[in-house]
């Protein structure tokens, strides 16, 4: 392969990084803030991808594009778009100065004990790294090593992650989450009252996104599927279809999702994808192996051992990607509505 | 790419930000393309560019959204 000219490509980008991130900071406006993050993920996943990391550029591509931005938005929509800062005593500025440079250059102290980029000899790539890619292919036909990494050789790890969104998810239920019916708080005026326009009235969006929906959707179960041979898998599957659902309720609104997709079954199907996941595991045990160990697996799926890992993998892929979809769309919801779940951006 | 940058970083309101990022999306598109060409595995790198088609605009979406909204209010007199 020809001497590709990657230092070049990273150090452009990371310096227009660090100029985003400057300018994000010092803006007062928040809604100018997010978007300028916007930017900022964009940028991130060029870097990965010119590292080659294509899985971790998939995940920024669809976390940053698809959800977090949106969910940016719809916070400053509940909340107040300026922020105007208190201006701290001058000695709490000095202090707080004093920490982050002593912080940062303590980070910069560790810099030279750091491997080179892309050193044979690191420890990243001497210790567990050869072994994943001379036998990623044997052990379960997948050709993806990350697939393989993620979901089978590390699938505690994979557990734990979608457990954290599953947590995440139920802690923004219980802080946000408010029963019109026996709430006694009441709203100051600007935020209860009713979009004044008529949400029927951009028939642009309305059917550009009836159109894109199903193609988005279709797409995420591609990408959740196919994970084995290209990037993908469940997180970013995930995070697409939960993206298409939140397309529909900022193009519709958030009552007519919610009359297909009403809160219990968001809830109970958030559940469910963390239940797939423990549930593969356990039943690993029962057919004699260790928790998670889908080779054991193999006189229920089709093919011998290395086969049923790799459907392991997918039925894994599949409770990844349930709840990660179903997170994401009660967050939306919650932080659109404050709680309420009558009405959104 | 860089006359854009521009507009995101001095953009004087919060619109031409939007417009500016939403063409860097676009652009990077092509670039996660390009470097696919220069792995020399384009078919990994089709599926990011993809899914960046597919997600791009619902930030825009999302933030015009909002500006109606405060526009109505404006127009009510709620806020100023």
């Amino acid at each position: 392969m020809a001497e590709l000219p990657i230092w070049q490509y990273d150090t452009l980008f990371l310096i227009l990084v660090l100029l985003f991130g400057i300018t994000a900071l010092a803006m007062q406006n928040l809604m100018g803030a997010a978007i300028v993050f916007g930017a900022y993920s964009f940028l991130m996943c060029l870097i990965w991808t010119t590292m080659g990391a294509v899985d971790v550029a998939f995940t920024e591509a669809a976390v940053g594009a698809g959800v977090s931005t949106v969910f940016i938005v719809a916070t400053i929509y509940n909340t107040g778009v300026s922020a105007i800062p208190k201006s701290p005593r001058i000695a709490f500025k000095i202090f707080a100065g004093l920490i982050a440079i002593g912080t940062g250059a303590f980070l910069l102290s560790a810099l030279p004990d750091f491997p080179g980029w892309g050193d044979p000899k690191s420890p990243v790539n001497s210790t567990v790294a050869p072994y994943y890619i001379k036998n990623s292919i044997r052990d379960a036909h997948v050709p993806n090593i990350v697939t393989t990494v993620l979901a089978d050789y590390r699938s505690f790890d994979t557990l734990l992650e979608t457990t954290v969104v599953f947590i995440a998810c139920i802690a923004i239920y219980s802080i946000l989450r408010i029963d019109n019916a026996k709430s006694k708080v009441t709203e100051p005026d600007i935020i209860t009252s009713p979009p004044a326009y008529d949400p029927t009235d951009s028939l642009i969006i309305r059917q550009a996104s009836r159109i894109m929906v199903p193609f988005m959707q279709l797409f995420a179960l591609y990408v959740i599927a196919h994970g084995h041979y290209s990037p993908g898998g469940g997180f970013q599957g995930g995070v697409i279809l939960g993206a298409s659902i939140i397309l529909l309720c900022i193009s519709f609104d958030i009552k007519h999702v919610l009359q297909h997709w009403t809160e219990k079954k968001i809830m109970l199907l958030t559940a469910l994808g963390v239940l797939i996941f423990a549930t593969v595991g356990l039943a690993c045990i029962l057919m004699g192996g260790e928790y998670l160990d889908y080779g054991y697996l193999d006189s229920v799926l089709p093919g011998d051992k290395a086969y049923a890992r790799s459907h392991g993998i997918l039925l894994v892929e599949i409770g990844v990607g349930i709840t990660v979809m179903f997170s994401m769309i009660g967050i939306y919801i919650n932080l659109a509505s404050n709680g309420r779940f009558d009405r959104g951006l | 790419m860089l006359l854009v940058l521009i507009r995101v970083i001095k953009g004087p309101t919060v619109i031409d930000r939007l417009v500016a990022v939403n063409v860097i999306g676009t652009k990077s598109i092509v670039l996660i393309l390009f470097s696919g060409i220069l792995f020399g595995q384009l078919d990994m790198f089709v599926d990011i560019a993809l899914g960046y088609g597919l997600l791009n605009f619902i930030v825009s979406i999302a933030a015009s959204r909002y500006y109606q909204h405060r526009r109505s209010l404006e127009q009510k007199g709620k806020i100023s």
